[in-house]
């Protein structure tokens, strides 16, 4: 009877403990949604009261230390990003191979410094949305021509020897391309086959384009993206409301045109 | 559902059983074995060719073979590759060279000579973390003679399979010294400690020191200290009775490789400036070899070159080294290719990219060494205005 009056009891007693577990896995669950979704809050985000950012100062036009500044486009951003979020900034220049190891051990706050996003690095690191893309471009005086193989075969194209457009060049001749290859010294006598009629399309980084465009005022051509380097900002995984910050302050920086300004400013 | 008592008795019985068929059933990967193949043989012109591999982390056995392939049908006849001590010795005493003896089965069958670089501090040989900021690069004084024994045992082990070890990387850096003040004279016991060691347990084997990054990094700077000074530190601390060669490392960057040494400058030829210390200091009869060289060609690091200047500044190097370096042992070059692409300027050393894909460079260094001269011009003159 006893033993009856125990089993009894078992199940609301199981029942019950299970409510319990599951009460505190939602719960648990409902916080981290909360904190993730909730406003960052600066001073905790950034308790130094600063943003530290490590940046490769050997990378012109995005960082260059000239001895005495640092200067360009990953400066400026750096700067318009602090200041949205309202604090000082300082910059510390460190050689490429030892900018994570100096962002994950909490030397730096932030990588601004043309990274490429690296999905190898996600356990480690959180990457903004991407703020510039320095993907290869073919430019043309034609619309689409990368999506029309018959324009595309018959085109001359302009190149950079040995560059990562010759390995792209080559990768469609794999393909079964049969393309008409102009290599040059230089990307710019690329382009300037293009200009000049001596070629009917170049193939060059977003970068090395937007340079020649601004040398040579007035001459415009086409340019669609053949492949993808997007830049972005990295952070710590785990600091959320520091990534947050930064994060929101580059979309409101694309909003207002300022991204825009910033770019066309240094290319 | 119910069961019978009986069968609710038997059921862990049943439920074990029928783990085990599953854990049977379920397919399981082909072990990665991939055959040798047939003995080969580097065929070059140049003995000098030797590149800088990094199988080390290459977890596919067919991607190791593939690679050497490349090194020998370029035609190098030597690799330098490292073998990381905490990967062959994660527990003190125990040895685990499975890795090891996969790469040097390779290369060896690829007919390639191999220099071992050996670095890089398995957790029981380092403070622990509670007592010091200690990184895999941080090794105490009182491990040296781990590390010795770790050296003596590859060298043991690898008799007729490796050429050379190379003690330690870039020890004037900071960074490659455990985040301490660069140290020559530490440098120069943790040779000694080793020399004796490699030598008790092989004596044919090579002992290479230095290894010394290019800087110009002045006494007391927190980075590190130039490979000049640190070179002339570490004879005064009694190195130069413990190293059978020396290995450097130079660097191009903006300067062909014909353009001439300072001491205030990073170019090819600073070589010749260790070499002018290794002979005042009465060692000029010992040979070296570069085990680190090359050029980038980055579009945007300020220390790369054209694409077009790094293909002819590299086999202008070798020929420069034929002529003039009658010391020189190897010139090896950073590197073959790396495991995964950094997505930043350093993929601009490679000759093949992590996914195999062979650059223009490695071309023009294959017809290099088959002295193919090539009878068509590389590139366009550049486009005239009309």
């Amino acid at each position: 009877m006893a033993a009856a009056a125990a089993r009894g009891l078992k199940r609301p007693i199981a029942l019950g403990l299970s409510m319990l577990v599951l009460g505190a896995i939602a719960a648990a669950a409902f916080a981290a949604l909360i904190r993730h979704a909730a406003p960052p809050n600066v001073s905790s985000a950034f308790p130094a009261g600063e943003i530290v950012v490590g940046v490769d100062g050997s990378f012109p036009p995005f960082a260059l230390d000239d001895g005495a500044t640092l200067q360009g486009l990953d400066i400026d951003l750096a700067k318009s990003i602090a200041r949205d979020i309202g604090l000082p900034i300082r910059f510390r220049n460190i050689g490429f191979y030892a900018l994570h190891d100096a962002l994950i051990s909490g030397q730096v706050d932030v990588l601004i410094s043309a990274l490429r996003v690296d999905p190898a690095r996600m356990d480690d690191l959180r990457y903004t949305a991407s703020y510039f893309d320095n993907g290869l471009l073919l430019v043309t005086d034609a619309d689409d021509m990368a999506a029309q193989p018959d324009a595309l075969d018959k085109a001359r194209i302009a190149y950079e020897y040995a560059s990562s457009a010759e390995s792209h060049i080559r990768a469609w001749e794999e393909d079964g391309r049969n393309l008409s290859r102009r290599p040059y010294e230089l990307p710019q006598y690329a382009l300037d086959a293009l200009r000049l009629g001596q070629a009917e399309a170049a193939i060059v980084d977003a970068t090395t384009f937007r340079l020649y465009q601004s040398a040579r005022n007035g001459w415009s051509a086409k340019s669609e993206f053949i492949t993808h380097d997007p830049y972005a900002i990295a952070l710590r995984i785990d600091r959320v409301d520091a990534w947050k910050l930064v994060d929101s302050a580059l979309a409101a920086l694309k909003e207002s045109g300022e991204l825009g300004r910033i770019v066309d400013g240094r290319l | 559902m119910s069961f019978p008592n009986l069968h609710r008795k038997r059921l862990p019985i049943y439920i074990a059983l029928l783990t085990l068929a599953i854990a049977l059933a379920v397919p399981r990967p082909a072990p990665d074995h991939v055959p040798l193949g047939a003995q080969q043989r580097v065929e070059t012109t140049v003995p000098l060719l030797c590149l800088h591999t990094l199988l080390e982390n290459e977890v596919q056995e067919a991607k190791i073979k593939r690679s050497l392939i490349l090194a020998r049908e370029l035609g190098a006849t030597t690799i330098v590759q490292f073998f990381p001590w905490a990967y062959h010795e994660p527990s003190k005493g125990r040895f685990n060279w499975e890795r090891a003896d996969r790469i040097l089965a390779h290369a060896n069958r690829q007919g390639l000579q191999v220099i071992a670089r050996l670095g890089l501090v398995p957790a029981w040989a380092r403070p622990s973390s509670a007592e010091t900021t200690s990184t895999l690069n941080y090794l105490p004084a009182d491990s040296f003679e781990h590390f010795a024994r770790y050296a003596a045992a590859f060298a043991q082990r690898y008799a007729g399979a490796v050429k050379a070890l190379i003690i330690w990387n870039e020890p004037n850096l900071s960074f490659e010294w455990g985040y301490r003040q660069v140290d020559p004279a530490a440098y120069a016991r943790l040779l000694r400690a080793s020399y004796a060691q490699i030598k008790a347990a092989n004596p044919d084997m090579l002992v290479l020191a230095g290894a010394l990054a290019p800087t110009l990094e002045k006494e007391g700077s927190a980075a590190g200290l130039n490979e000049l000074d640190y070179l002339d530190a570490m004879y005064r601390h009694g190195a130069g009775d413990v190293f059978d060669a020396l290995a450097i490392h130079t660097y191009g960057f903006r300067d062909p490789p014909a353009a001439e040494p300072d001491r205030e400058r990073l170019n090819f030829r600073r070589a010749e400036l260790l070499r002018e210390i290794m002979i005042a200091h009465d060692d000029g009869d010992k040979p070296a070899f570069i085990t680190e060289f090359g050029w980038n060609d980055h579009p945007r690091w300020t220390g790369a070159v054209r694409p077009s200047q790094r293909s002819a500044y590299t086999i202008q190097a070798y020929d420069y080294a034929q002529s003039n370096w009658d010391w020189l042992e190897s010139l090896c070059l950073w590197a073959l290719r790396y495991p995964a692409d950094l997505l930043s300027y350093p993929d601009n050393f490679t000759l093949v990219s992590a996914d195999f894909r062979k650059k223009p460079i490695y071309f023009a260094l294959q017809d290099f060494s088959r002295q193919r001269a090539k009878s068509e011009a590389l590139w366009l003159p550049p486009p005239q205005e009309a």
